[in-house]
């Protein structure tokens, strides 16, 4: 009850960019920016894998970049979650079946909550993380 | 009567008291900060976010601990611990309830700054037994940090332990009170610098060379994770209130009731106010080159703190 209530209250973020045109990033920025304010849930943006609690992906994951998130992934702490921000880390969207494309986050990686959208705006990936946050919360031992 | 004490000692105003205080002053720090910066902060765990430092304190106790293949084990395993017990022990030598601390003897003052030295020893040792290149340029970015605030502040903080004639914290304090005056009117000069100082001391901006998030990741905490990581936050927060209790006694009167209101209130308020200061100071500023912060202190702190302690020296009567 305590423990979920702990991680539900305090989500610390890294970002992560697969391979994406940079669009999802500049959004999921402004996400982070003092407009929308999300320390308000207590999220918090951190440097290192190692202080996180979710991962949140953008981009189609590349072929040369697959061994890097695995290896981000595999750092954190668990419990850990994944969130993936805008239709090419939820499946690959244009650049699905390119040659150096091996398809969406969950290719790689197991994935939670997927927020689509080309780039999804601020607050789409706000929800997606609410939501996210909810499960936590409701979570069963 | 051992009883008595041993309770003094653990809840109030002891180790109990300050970790909540510790707690509630990292909201206070959120808070503020996220205002300034037109924000609301922290809202949503317990009543205003007030429960926000807890729920992160007891995520991080709850999440896998990771020990790196790479790193010193019996290190990696004692440096959170000693990190976060040096500034409860020496949260013993503030006066908090009452003009007298709970520990008080001749020479405490000397005792904190050595405290002081030892906190940037440990965080160098964190930083060398996590054995990351981020974790190592982190720690000896704050070694060097170390090595130039820490003769300022020493100087400075000789100033008010020469007019009261006490090397004691709560000697000090006393002091004040029984001549009606405030280290703060006698020593503007000192009590600049040694603001100053301790945001330096504190690693806040502008002086978070060591764990500047944009260059080298989170500086020396970079391979800490779940209970280690949960104890370097409480050390910190130990720490800000330590250092904020510190400035209170020598420079603003401490913990001495005023009319009605109890020692402990007037503590509080103090010590609220130097943290307030410390966010504001903290949201203002964008951080230093650390060639910058080292030339700075050198070159500009040094002279100013020498010149207090003449002026001080002068002011009790060669
Ligand atoms: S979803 Fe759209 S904006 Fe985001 S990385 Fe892909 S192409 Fe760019």
């Amino acid at each position: 009850m305590v423990v979920n209530w702990a991680r539900s209250g305090s989500p610390w973020l890294i970002h992560f960019n697969t391979g994406g045109c940079n669009g999802c990033d500049i959004e999921f920025v402004a996400a982070v920016t003092p407009v929308y304010d999300v320390e308000r849930f207590g999220i918090k943006l951190q440097g290192s894998p190692r202080h996180a609690d979710i991962l949140a992906a953008t981009g189609p994951v590349t072929s040369q970049i697959a061994q890097s998130l695995r290896r981000v992934y595999d750092q954190m702490p668990s419990p850990k979650f994944v969130v993936a921000l805008g239709t090419c880390a939820v499946s690959g969207a244009p650049f699905r079946n390119c040659y150096s494309i091996q398809g969406g986050i969950d290719s790689v990686i197991p994935v939670d909550v997927y927020v689509p959208g080309c780039p999804p705006r601020p607050e789409a990936m706000i929800d997606g993380i609410a939501k996210l946050l909810q499960r936590i919360r409701g979570a069963k031992k | 009567m051992v009883t008595y004490e041993v309770l003094q000692l653990i809840v109030f105003p002891g180790a109990l008291f300050a970790i909540c205080l510790a707690f509630l002053y990292e909201w206070v720090d959120r808070k503020l900060f996220a205002r300034v910066q037109g924000r609301y902060g922290p809202l949503y765990t317990g009543p205003a976010g007030i429960m926000q430092p807890v729920a992160d304190f007891l995520k991080l106790l709850s999440k896998e601990d990771i020990v790196p293949r790479a790193c010193d084990a019996n290190l990696f395993f004692a440096v959170p611990v000693m990190y976060a017990t040096l500034p409860l022990a020496t949260l013993f030598m503030m006066p908090i309830a009452a003009p007298e601390a709970l520990i008080a003897f001749d020479g405490d003052l000397i005792f904190i700054l050595f405290a002081f030295g030892m906190m940037t020893l440990i965080i160098f040792l964190a930083g060398w037994s996590s054995a990351s290149r981020f974790s190592a340029i982190g720690s000896v970015r704050s070694a060097l940090q170390m090595l130039s605030y820490e003769i300022p502040l020493g100087l400075v903080l000789v100033c008010p332990a020469i007019a009261a004639k006490s090397l004691s914290v709560s000697g000090i304090v006393q002091w004040q009170a029984a001549n009606a005056t405030l280290g703060a009117a006698l020593q503007p000069i000192g009590l600049a610098v040694t603001m100053v100082c301790l945001l330096a001391e504190l690693e806040l901006v502008p002086f978070d060379i060591p764990e500047a998030e944009t260059e080298i990741v989170a500086g020396w905490r970079t391979e800490f994770t779940g209970w280690r990581l949960a104890l370097f936050r409480l050390g910190r927060d130990l720490e800000v209130l330590l250092v904020a209790a510190l400035v209170a006694s020598l420079y603003l009167g401490g913990a001495q009731p005023l009319w009605l209101i109890p020692a402990t209130a007037m503590f509080v308020v103090k010590t609220a106010a130097v943290v307030m200061v410390f966010s504001f100071v903290r949201a203002l500023f964008a951080r230093l080159r650390i060639d910058q912060m080292i030339s700075g202190m050198w070159k500009y702190l040094l002279p100013i703190a020498a010149l207090q302690v003449v002026l001080v020296q002068i002011g009790v009567g060669v």
